[in-house]
């Protein structure tokens, strides 16, 4: 046990954040957010030269095989710079495929993103927003060696620069995990179209419509119907992976608060003088701090091969209310400023408020522990793995 | 980062675990019950007959002094594996590991003389200390204490008053900070002695807290214990029982009290009660009504719960500091506003879970696990308040960890403790 970052790790933070801030400045971020792309393509091939894509991809497609913690350093960092790169879908994306696809599959799709040359998306999310797999309502049917998708999925990341998208889709009925499939969709396939979605982050959302779109049989990830424990898996990364990536912002979003208070002078002397002020910046180091040890303990358990999902609710419905608070009272310690378009803040605040909302509410996430702490049977204890109960 | 135990580390504390379900019977569950001592009992202050045979078992496995040197009584072993087994047996209120005022300071500090005379029976626990810190005008801000120590030849001569001096009454040593200069600056004129408690002009007052009628049943957070006021009139002291140079006292208080701070005993008594609340709410029906069922209760519970961890790992965060020699900048800060808040809100919580039933306390008909969380509601604050209250700990972490700076203010303490 040692909860110390490895010279290795500090190392890997150390070039992550050189690089983001010199490749990756304020102006960048402004820039794609009125980008029609909304990445700048000449960044992501630089961090494949990095190689942040393949990082956790198996060395057989060109990846390096590095501990899913440190891809979450990664995470860390470009939510620092509040980078604009579809680096998040493509990773999830790539290590459902890599962690359960066929080798044929991964040779077709993890070459690509290793190399720069390929982003992915998935999409689970339609109408109904929980964040439950009972509110899949995509049908696909097989017909012959095809399936014919039909359906809307909502708040799709980068789908429009994606090359291909893993879509949860129910292949027979049921509710729950029960016939769900997740299926590698080409986005460019006839039947599909898109509408963007104006966002907080104002970041590249989109409604994906389905209109009996064909995809051949072979891009089912898994077996027919038995996606569900893929798909938990997926969003359990995909989860786990913004939280760190939340985390990296805030920290930039609090450490610009601090240095903001020492320097702003009030009633004669530093605002960061103040102990009211003092007492709100030590809270919000202490908080990112939290929020940090419960995602990376999520990550090792993971890496692990242990169960992780309790852990990752634990992380995300503790960064959703502590990041949304650091970030505010940010705000707060600056005044009036933070609220001015041409000051930079906003880009910190905006985000991480956005990302707040996603996979999964801390509502959500707390029924999910709740239900593993209680619907369990025998008693709990601290400090030891609480009993893994079927999803709900 | 490394979250996980070694396979050697995970097999100790199964060992501990099973040793304790096997020699913690209710005979001595019985007698520890009936002790007036701080959380987390040990040896010299445990008295009974059984906790000393207890104490004698668990001496046999060498689970006493782990991470302290060999030539002083110890293990030689690692601040982890010592961790482990303090953690386990924190959890039944048994105090294996030595606090951070006492032996890790005089390891750091002491001479030669002092180490030997006084590790090893820390260790076996036949030596222990109370806490002689805190005065009536001298709490949070205790630079500022005024407990007058005098040399005098080859003596030091002790005046003064000491509030709240938990376990003055059954330690034989009081770990006792006193001025021995008052005209340098407040900081600058401290000095730490090792003052057996027999020595004459040294008189201990009770001092019963809230907690101790009716008793707070055992694991309570600040349970039923008695604390004390200590005089001071002309104690003559040998000057060999001054730990580190005189007036550099405040410098070896302060890295055993950020050693206090910190640690399995008071991770569990934090959130100890989070544990309990889940698994009584599983088990409790009242007519038709189950509180399992309850959105509002299980949101909260789950809650708790993450914080909990929060506890946990912030513990293990210190834990990987000491063993890998590092300082803390604001860490240890962290942890001890962290967990004792969280101690407080889920006291709250719980409560409010309970309903009427939550202001039953020990011995009352109807009382929930006798009591334990209501008198927890009345303790678990005091966490928060002693070794550092959270608001000066607050200010070391804005000012040490984050660099702000001090306000201008005239008499303003610094966030040096
Ligand atoms: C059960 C119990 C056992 C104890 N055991 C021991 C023991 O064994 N040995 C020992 O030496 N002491 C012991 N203490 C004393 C304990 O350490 C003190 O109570 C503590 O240091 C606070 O001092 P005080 O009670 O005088 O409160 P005060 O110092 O008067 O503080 C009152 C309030 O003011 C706040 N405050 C103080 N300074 C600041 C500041 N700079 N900024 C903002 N707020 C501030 C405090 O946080 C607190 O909320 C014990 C106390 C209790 C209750």
């Amino acid at each position: 046990m040692n909860l110390l970052l490895t010279d290795e790790e500090k190392m890997l933070r150390h070039t992550a954040r050189e690089f983001l801030e010199a490749e990756c400045p304020t102006t960048l971020v402004r820039a794609m957010e009125t980008d029609p792309l909304g990445y700048p393509p000449a960044l992501w091939r630089k961090t494949a030269e990095l190689g942040w894509q393949g990082m956790a991809l198996p060395e057989t497609y060109g990846g390096q095989d590095l501990p899913l913690v440190y891809l979450g350093i990664i995470m860390q960092e470009v939510g620092r710079a509040v980078a604009p790169l579809p680096l998040l879908g493509t990773v999830v994306a790539a290590l459902t495929i890599a962690s359960d696809a066929t080798p044929a599959q991964r040779e077709a799709i993890l070459p690509g993103v290793v190399r720069g040359d390929t982003v992915l998306t998935w999409a689970f999310t339609e109408q109904d927003p929980r964040f439950r797999p009972d509110t899949v309502q995509t049908r696909a049917v097989v017909d012959g060696d095809h399936l014919v998708i039909n359906g809307t999925k909502l708040f799709v990341d980068h789908f429009t620069a994606a090359d291909h998208c893993l879509v949860a889709c129910r292949t027979a009925a049921g509710s729950g995990h029960a016939g769900l499939s997740l299926v590698l969709v080409d986005t460019k396939a006839p039947g599909i179209s898109t509408t963007p979605l104006v966002t907080l982050a104002k970041d590249k959302q989109c409604a994906v419509v389905f209109d009996d779109v064909r995809v051949p049989r072979a891009n089912v990830i898994g077996r027919l119907g038995e996606g569900g424990p893929i798909v938990e898996r997926m969003l359990d990364r995909a989860t786990v992976l913004l939280c760190a990536q939340m985390l990296g912002a805030t920290r930039k979003d609090a450490e610009m608060a601090i240095d903001y208070s020492k320097y702003r002078v009030a009633f004669g002397q530093p605002i960061g003088a103040l102990q009211s002020i003092q007492h709100i910046c030590a809270d919000m180091i202490v908080w990112i701090d939290g929020g940090e040890l419960l995602t990376y303990e999520a990550l090792w358990k993971m890496d692990q091969g242990l169960p992780a999902g309790i852990e990752v609710s634990q992380a995300k419905a503790f960064c959703n209310e502590k990041c949304e608070a650091v970030v505010r009272f940010s705000q707060m310690i600056h005044g009036g400023i933070g609220f001015m378009m041409e000051f930079d803040l906003h880009l910190w605040f905006r985000r991480v408020s956005a990302w707040a909302m996603r996979l999964g509410t801390s509502y959500e996430h707390r029924a999910r522990i709740a239900h593993a702490l209680i619907d369990s049977p025998g008693t709990v204890v601290l400090g030891r793995p609480v009993p893994v109960v079927v999803a709900v | 980062m490394d979250f996980g135990f070694t396979p050697e580390q995970e097999a100790l504390r199964r060992e501990v675990r099973d040793f304790i379900a096997e020699h913690l019977t209710a005979e001595i569950v019985e007698e520890l019950e009936g002790l007036t001592e701080g959380f987390g009992v040990s040896r010299s202050v445990g008295r009974g007959p059984l906790v000393s045979r207890l104490f004698d078992e668990i001496a046999k496995r060498g689970w006493l002094g782990i991470s302290y040197p060999k030539e002083y009584g110890g293990q030689d072993g690692d601040r982890i594996t010592q961790y482990i087994v303090e953690e386990e047996f924190a959890r039944v209120g048994i105090a294996v590991g030595l606090a951070g005022s006492g032996a890790p300071a005089i390891l750091a500090a002491g001479t030669e003389e002092q180490k030997r005379a006084f590790i090893p029976k820390l260790i076996s626990g036949e030596y222990s200390f109370a806490l002689g810190f805190t005065e009536p005008q001298a709490g949070a801000d205790l630079a500022s204490l005024q407990c007058r120590a005098v040399r005098d030849g080859d003596d030091y001569v002790i005046n003064g008053q000491k509030m709240y001096t938990s376990a003055a009454h059954t330690a034989t040593h009081v770990y006792l900070m006193a001025r021995t200069d008052t005209a340098v600056p407040k900081h600058q004129g401290i000095s730490i002695f090792l003052v057996p408690m027999d020595t004459p002009g040294l008189t201990v007052r009770p001092l019963w807290t809230i907690q101790n009628e009716p008793r707070a049943p055992l694991g309570t957070t600040y349970g039923a214990y008695r604390t004390n006021e200590t005089f001071f009139d002309d104690v003559r002291v040998p000057k060999t029982t001054l730990l580190g140079k005189e007036n550099e006292g405040w410098g070896v208080g302060s890295m055993g009290l950020n050693l206090d701070r910190v640690g399995a005993a008071r991770y569990l008594i934090s959130v100890r009660r989070d544990e309990d609340i889940v698994n009584w709410v599983k088990t409790n029906r009242f007519d038709g009504y189950s509180p399992a069922d309850d959105p509002a209760i299980r949101d909260k519970i789950a809650e708790l719960w993450i914080e909990a961890q929060v506890c946990r790992l912030m513990t293990m965060r210190s834990m990987s500091i000491v063993e890998h020699g590092g300082h803390f900048t604001y860490e240890g800060a962290a942890e001890k506003i962290w967990a004792p808040e969280h101690g407080v809100r889920t006291s709250e919580a719980i409560t409010q879970m309970l309903g009427p039933y939550g202001q039953l306390l020990n011995g009352s008909p109807y009382a929930v696990e006798k009591g334990i969380f209501a008198h927890n509601l009345m303790g678990a604050f005091q966490s928060g308040i002693n070794h550092g209250s959270v608001q000066v700990m607050r200010d070391q972490v804005a000012r040490r960890g984050l660099g702000l700076p001090s306000a201008r203010r005239a008499g303003r303490p610094e966030a040096g403790r």
